[in-house]
C-alpha cells in the first residue's frame, strides 16, 4: 500500500478523462443523427439561436430524452454487470448472458398478456422478473461444479436465457396485441423514449444505490474469501441477497424502459476492472461513467451506420460485445475475482 | 481402414467361431461371410423407425381437418377424394418430408460434430454454426452485393463460422467448455448481423426472410428439400462410413495414431458433413439446431455404445415432425414454429447436462 497516493491520483486522471469522454459523446448525442438536422443547426438550436420548430423538436423531444436515456441505461447495466461479477465470483457474469434480462422480459411480455399497459407497472413486473432470474443464477452458482467453473455458469445462462426468450415468443404468438406492443421492446433500443419514462426508472435507481452503498465495504471483503469476510464481521449471506436485489432493480427498470440490451455488463466491468484494478470499490466507481459512455456511443454509431434507417441497439451491442466475450475466454488464464 | 479391424477385433470374433459375443447377433451370410450385429443398437433403431412411422401418419392425418389413416394413405397414392389428395400431397407430405429430412441431417451432423470434438456440447447449433449459415442466407434472401443461391450461401456461412470458431478456439483445443463458449460468442455476432441485415430492407423483404430467424418448417425455398435430399443421399453413407473410424477417435489422439487411424483425414472429412449436413437442413427449416444435440443424446441412451450416427438421425427426424405436429395442434389455427417448440423443450435438457453433468465427452 506504499504507492496508494499514486494509484488514487492515477485513478483519479482515469476518472476524469472517462467524464471528459463522457460530456463529448453526450454533445455528439444531441448533435448527430439520421434526419435532416444536421450538427450545426442542431448546434444552434441548443445554443439558441435557432428559431427553427423542428430542429427544437428533434433535439429537445427527441435526442434529448434519448441521451439521458442512454445515461441512466449505461449507469445501471454497467453497475449491475460489476455487481453481479463480484457476487458469483464469476469475470464473465452478466446480466444479459446470464438470463436476468430475458427473466424480466419474459415478465413483462407476462404481465401484458394478462392485460396490464401501465409504464410503473411495467417496471415493477420487470424487476420481479429480473430478480427470480438472479436468484436462479445464484442458484446455479451453488450446484456442485459450476459455481467454481466461470464458463460452465455462462453456458447454463445462455441455456437458460435461450429458453426464456423461447417462452416470451410463444406467448407472442397467442397473443397478437401483446406482440405489436412489445416486438421492437424486445430488440433492445433507447430511441423513442419520453422524458417520464426515463423519470419513471429514477427512484429504483436511487433505491439501488442506497442499497450499494450500504454493502459496498462488505462486498469488497467478501472478494478476500466467505471465511475471511466473516471474521472481519460482514454477513455473505446478507450482502449477497442485498446485492442481487439492486441488481435486479437496476436490470429490470432498464429493460422495463430500453428492452435488453446485451454484453454491456460484460465490457464495461471489464474496462473498469483492467483501468482500476479489481478492488470492486474502485471499478464501480468507474463503470459510472464507462457504461453510459459505451451505450450512448453505440447508440450514436446504430444512427449512423445504415443512415436513413437506424439499427437497433441491441443488435449493435451484440457485434461489440461478442469479441470482447471471445477475447476474455480465450485468454489463457481466466482472470480471477 | 485395415488397421481399425484388427484394433476393434476384441469385438468381434473370427469367422469360425459358432459363438457370438454378448449383446450381438451373429448373423451368417452365404459364403464364408458373417456380421456381426448390435443387438441393443437394432433394437434401438426399430423402435425409432416404428415411432417414426407412427408420428409421420399422424402428422399426414392431423390439422384443421382431420383425415383417418385409411383417407391420408390414400392421398398419398392420389386415389382418394380430391380434397384429401390435395391436402394430403400437396400441404403435409411436402412438410412431412422436409421435417424428416432436415431433422435428420441436424442430427448427423450434430452427432459428427460431437464426435469429433470430443463434447457433447459442440453441437452446430450451439457452436454458432446455423446462426452462420442462416446470416449468410438471408443475406441471399435480401439480396445483398453477392448473391448465389441460399444452399450455396448458406454453406458458405456454416463454413466461415465453423473456420471462426475453431480458429479462435486454437490453443484452448475442444474438449472444454471454452470452446463452447467462443462458438456462442460467434453465433452472437452472426445473430446480430442477420438482424442488421432485417434491419436495412423493407418490412414486406424482411417479412419474407423472418422464418430464417426463427426456424419453422412453413416455408421452405423451392428445391431447398431437393437439395437437402441429395446432401444425404451423399451424406448417410459417408457418415456411415466414418462410424467405425469416429469410435476410435473417442480414444486420445496418440492411440487412435497408433491404431492405424489418419487422423486428421478422418477430422476432415466429418467437419466437412456435419458443416455441409447443417448448412443445407438450415436452408430448410431455419435455424433448429437444438435437434443436433437432443438427436444424438436420445440415441446414445437408447443404444449405448459406440457412435449412434443412424440412431441419431431417426431421432433427429423423430424428434422435428413430433415438434411440428405439436407446434400446428397446440393452439390451432395459429402455428407455433417448429424451432419455439424444440428450444422450449431442449432448453432445459441443456440446461440439465451443463448443471448435472460432470463428463463432457461423448
Amino acid at each position: 500500500m506504499t504507492n496508494a497516493g499514486s494509484t488514487r491520483a492515477g485513478l483519479g486522471v482515469t476518472f476524469c478523462g472517462a467524464g471528459i469522454a463522457l460530456a463529448i459523446v453526450c454533445l455528439a448525442s444531441l448533435l448527430i443523427g439520421a434526419g435532416n438536422t444536421g450538427a450545426d443547426l442542431a448546434l444552434a438550436t441548443l445554443l439558441g439561436q435557432s428559431s427553427n420548430e423542428e430542429a427544437r423538436f428533434v433535439v429537445y423531444e427527441l435526442r434529448l430524452p434519448r441521451m439521458l436515456m442512454g445515461l441512466a441505461a449505461g449507469a445501471a447495466l454497467g453497475v449491475a454487470g460489476a455487481l453481479l461479477q463480484a457476487v458469483t465470483r464469476n469475470p464473465l457474469a452478466e446480466p444479459g448472458l446470464l438470463g436476468v434480462s430475458a427473466g424480466s422480459g419474459l415478465a413483462v411480455a407476462i404481465a401484458i398478456a394478462l392485460g396490464s399497459s401501465a409504464t410503473t407497472l411495467r417496471i415493477s413486473v420487470a424487476q420481479l422478473g429480473a430478480l427470480a432470474g438472479c436468484l436462479c443464477v445464484l442458484a446455479a452458482a451453488r450446484t456442485r461444479g459450476v459455481g467454481s467453473d466461470p464458463i460452465r455458469l455462462v453456458l447454463a445462462g445462455a441455456a437458460f436465457s435461450g429458453l426464456l426468450f423461447a417462452l416470451t415468443s410463444l406467448l407472442l404468438l397467442l397473443d397478437q396485441r401483446t406482440a405489436d406492443e412489445i416486438r421492437f421492446w424486445l430488440v433492445g433500443s433507447i430511441a423513442g423514449r419520453s422524458m417520464d419514462q426515463v423519470t419513471a426508472i429514477l427512484p429504483s435507481m436511487a433505491l439501488a444505490a442506497v442499497l450499494i452503498l450500504l454493502v459496498i465495504r462488505s462486498l469488497a471483503a467478501l472478494a478476500l474469501g466467505e471465511r475471511t469476510a466473516v471474521g472481519l464481521g460482514h454477513r455473505p449471506e446478507l450482502v449477497r441477497l442485498t446485492v442481487v436485489v439492486a441488481v435486479a432493480l437496476l436490470v429490470g427498470a432498464t429493460t422495463a424502459v430500453a428492452g435488453p440490451i446485451a454484453f454491456i455488463g460484460l465490457v464495461v466491468p471489464f474496462a473498469a476492472r483492467a483501468l482500476a484494478g479489481s478492488d470492486i470499490r474502485r471499478a464501480l466507481w468507474l463503470c459510472l461513467p464507462l457504461g453510459p459512455l459505451t451505450v450512448i456511443g453505440a447508440d450514436i454509431l446504430s444512427r449512423v451506420v445504415v443512415q436513413p434507417s437506424e439499427l437497433p441497439l441491441g443488435v449493435l451491442t451484440a457485434m461489440l460485445g461478442a469479441p470482447v466475450l471471445v477475447a476474455v475466454v480465450r485468454a489463457n488464464r481466466l482472470p480471477s475475482l | 481402414m485395415h488397421g481399425v479391424d484388427h484394433a476393434l477385433a476384441f469385438n468381434r470374433v473370427p469367422v469360425s467361431a459358432p459363438m457370438a459375443p454378448d449383446g450381438t447377433w451373429l448373423l451368417r451370410l452365404p459364403g464364408k461371410r458373417s456380421v456381426l450385429i448390435d443387438r441393443r443398437a437394432t433394437l434401438a433403431s426399430l423402435l425409432l423407425i416404428g415411432l417414426l412411422v407412427i408420428t409421420s401418419i399422424l402428422s399426414l392425418c392431423l390439422g384443421t381437418v382431420t383425415l383417418s389413416p385409411g383417407e391420408a394413405l390414400a392421398g398419398v397414392f392420389g386415389e382418394g377424394p380430391a380434397m384429401a389428395n390435395f391436402m394430403v400431397s400437396q400441404l403435409r407430405l411436402p412438410r412431412l418430408v422436409a421435417g424428416l429430412l432436415a431433422g435428420a441431417a441436424f442430427a448427423m451432423g450434430g452427432c459428427l460434430m460431437q464426435s469429433l470434438a470430443r463434447n457433447r456440447l459442440a453441437t452446430p447449433g450451439i457452436i454458432g454454426i446455423d446462426n452462420g449459415a442462416t446470416a449468410f442466407a438471408v443475406a441471399s434472401v435480401v439480396g445483398m452485393t453477392v448473391s448465389l443461391a441460399p444452399p450455396a450461401m448458406a454453406l458458405i456461412g456454416g463454413a466461415t463460422a465453423t473456420a471462426l470458431t475453431f480458429g479462435l478456439a486454437g490453443g484452448a483445443g475442444t474438449r472444454g467448455y471454452r470452446f463452447i463458449v467462443i462458438g456462442i460468442g460467434v453465433g452472437a455476432v452472426f445473430g446480430s448481423l442477420t438482424q442488421l441485415m432485417l434491419a436495412r430492407v423493407a418490412i414486406d423483404v424482411a417479412n419474407a426472410a423472418f422464418p430464417w430467424t426463427v426456424g419453422t418448417l412453413n416455408a421452405r425455398p423451392a428445391g431447398a428439400v431437393t437439395t437437402l435430399a441429395i446432401g444425404l443421399l451423399i451424406g448417410v453413407p459417408a457418415g456411415m462410413g466414418l462410424v467405425r473410424s469416429l469410435a476410435v477417435l473417442r480414444f486420445a489422439d496418440p492411440v487412435a495414431i497408433s491404431l492405424g487411424l489418419k487422423v486428421g483425414r478422418i477430422r476432415f472429412l466429418a467437419l466437412f458433413l456435419a458443416v455441409g449436413l447443417t448448412a443445407l437442413a438450415v436452408t430448410v427449416a431455419g435455424p433448429v439446431g437444438l435437434v443436433g444435440l437432443m438427436g444424438p443424446e436420445i440415441a446414445r441412451q437408447l443404444s449405448g455404445r459406440g457412435v449412434p450416427l443412424f440412431g441419431s438421425a431417426l431421432a433427429g427426424a423423430l424428434l422435428m415432425i413430433l415438434s411440428d405436429l405439436v407446434g400446428r395442434m397446440l393452439m390451432p389455427p395459429l402455428e407455433v414454429p417448429v424451432g419455439i417448440i424444440v428450444a422450449v423443450i431442449g432448453g432445459p435438457y441443456l440446461l440439465w447436462i451443463l448443471l448435472r453433468s460432470e463428463r463432457m465427452t461423448p
